[in-house]
């Protein structure tokens, strides 16, 4: 009998113990953001093997399908993609052209920005990593010199930002999420809005416009640039619906984003942003010291 | 050595099927607390609760929640088998199905309560429950696979 109370209170101790163990983990890790480095090792080592296993009967048939194909389907997709090259061409010109003349004219008013062009094309592993939240999780990490932070476009527009990175992968929140708010402005007019996500592919919602601003079915809503978390005037969608309610302080309005978000199968990774991030980082480190 | 393979295998698959089941959304079952119960109720020692804190951490990592929430909850899922075990093991799989669907439900009310308290915007009523009822249907399959494989492999 002794040895079984014995045994049971080991389990009661061994029980406290944990619980204090996961309660401080809780606290250090959400306070203080110190275990991320933990959570990086048990990606790459234990998760990111996992998820890549998941993913390889959705590429067997992604492979088989496109190998099954026929021949003629891939000649005329070949002349089409010639087509197309040959358009953006001529508008990559006329882009240059713009440039150079928009540069000329900042000289002038001695407002010269340093536009740094890196570009980072990657490859989507899986789209489903959260019950709950819309995130993605991307191929490349820390090797590759991402940052938390970092701007995540598609080939048309605004897809989302990097929030957690470990060595092989990364993980990136999507502006359809719902807790997810990008600082915004009506292209025509200027005026500063902010888009939230609705937890849906094709849909976003423009919060907190006052009922007499200026925005009509069909105005483009860009990055505004504001806070320094994304770079300005990358296109976010296109204004779907404007409902005005009387007696209520603010207007509903739906916004399309330009793709379908949560689907695409390679993202564009820019590194504007990367400068300010790191001088905010410095200023937040000087104030914790 | 034996049995720390078996089981770390086990538990890698139910890792792997709940990446899987992802697309289900709030209806994915909890693949990996399924598993980590099985164990607990057939090899109830103290060893199995540093265990059931560990595979916590690591569902904390595969469900992108904050680190040690779910180590929190799996522990005291663990102590509760570890408690009841006797019972648990006499009872016909309906009656275990009931218990697992009220343990689950325990979880994810000790869940929500540690996200209300931090304040993460991390939970929606509805969608944390749904979790326990599909997690309870899906209790007899990883009970009877498991247990052929644990009487296969003779992990005692």
């Amino acid at each position: 009998m002794d040895a079984y109370f014995k045994k049971t209170f080991r389990n009661f101790y061994t029980f406290l113990f944990l619980i204090f163990l996961s309660v401080s983990v809780i606290a250090l890790d959400f306070y203080h953001q110190k275990l991320n480095n933990i959570r990086s090792f048990i990606t790459d080592l234990v998760i990111y093997p996992i998820s890549y296993i998941s993913t390889v009967p959705k590429n067997l048939l992604e492979i088989s399908l496109v190998e099954t194909q026929i021949k003629d389907d891939m000649k005329s997709e070949i002349q089409k993609l010639k087509e197309e090259n040959i358009k953006l061409k001529i508008q990559l010109q006329e882009y240059q052209a713009i440039k150079d003349e928009n540069l000329r004219l900042r000289k002038i008013q001695k407002q010269v920005k340093k536009v740094d062009e890196k570009q980072l094309i990657v490859k989507v592993l899986n789209n489903n990593i959260h019950p709950t939240k819309q995130m993605v999780s991307i191929d490349r990490g820390k090797k590759d010199g991402l940052f938390i932070g970092q701007n995540v476009l598609g080939l048309k527009g605004l897809i989302g930002q990097i929030v957690e990175i470990s060595a092989l992968s990364s993980k990136v929140i999507l502006v359809s999420d719902l807790n997810h708010n990008v600082p915004a402005q009506i292209t025509r007019t200027g005026e500063k809005v902010i888009v939230k996500g609705k937890n849906k592919n094709n849909e976003l919602e423009l919060i907190f416009v006052p009922t007499n601003t200026d925005i009509k079915i069909g105005d483009s809503i860009s990055t505004s640039g504001m806070a320094g978390r994304f770079k300005a005037n990358i296109p976010i969608g296109i204004v779907k619906d404007v409902v005005n309610e009387k007696e209520k302080k603010f207007m509903r309005v739906s916004v399309k984003p330009l793709e379908s978000i949560g689907n695409a199968s390679e993202l564009i990774l820019i590194w504007n942003t990367q400068d300010k991030v790191n001088k905010e980082n410095d200023i937040t480190k000087k104030t914790d010291e | 050595m034996n049995n720390f393979l078996v089981i770390t295998i086990t538990i890698l698959v139910s890792i792997l099927l709940t990446m899987v089941t992802f697309a289900l959304g709030p209806f994915a079952p909890d693949w990996i607390l399924l598993v980590m119960i099985y164990w607990a109720l057939a090899l109830p020692t103290n060893a199995n609760l540093y265990t059931s804190w560990f595979v916590g951490i690591l569902a904390d990592v595969a469900y992108g929640s904050i680190l040690g929430i779910n180590a929190l909850t799996y522990t005291v899922i663990g102590y509760l088998i570890i408690k009841a075990y006797r019972f648990l093991r006499y009872m016909t799989i309906y009656q275990q199905t009931i218990i697992i669907f009220l343990l689950l439900f325990l979880k994810e009310t000790f869940n929500m309560w540690i996200n209300l308290i931090l304040d993460t915007n991390d939970f929606s009523y509805g969608d944390y429950y749904w979790k326990t009822l599909t997690s309870a249907i899906a209790w007899p399959i990883i009970f009877y696979s498991l247990r052929s494989i644990r009487r296969k492999y003779n992990v005692i």
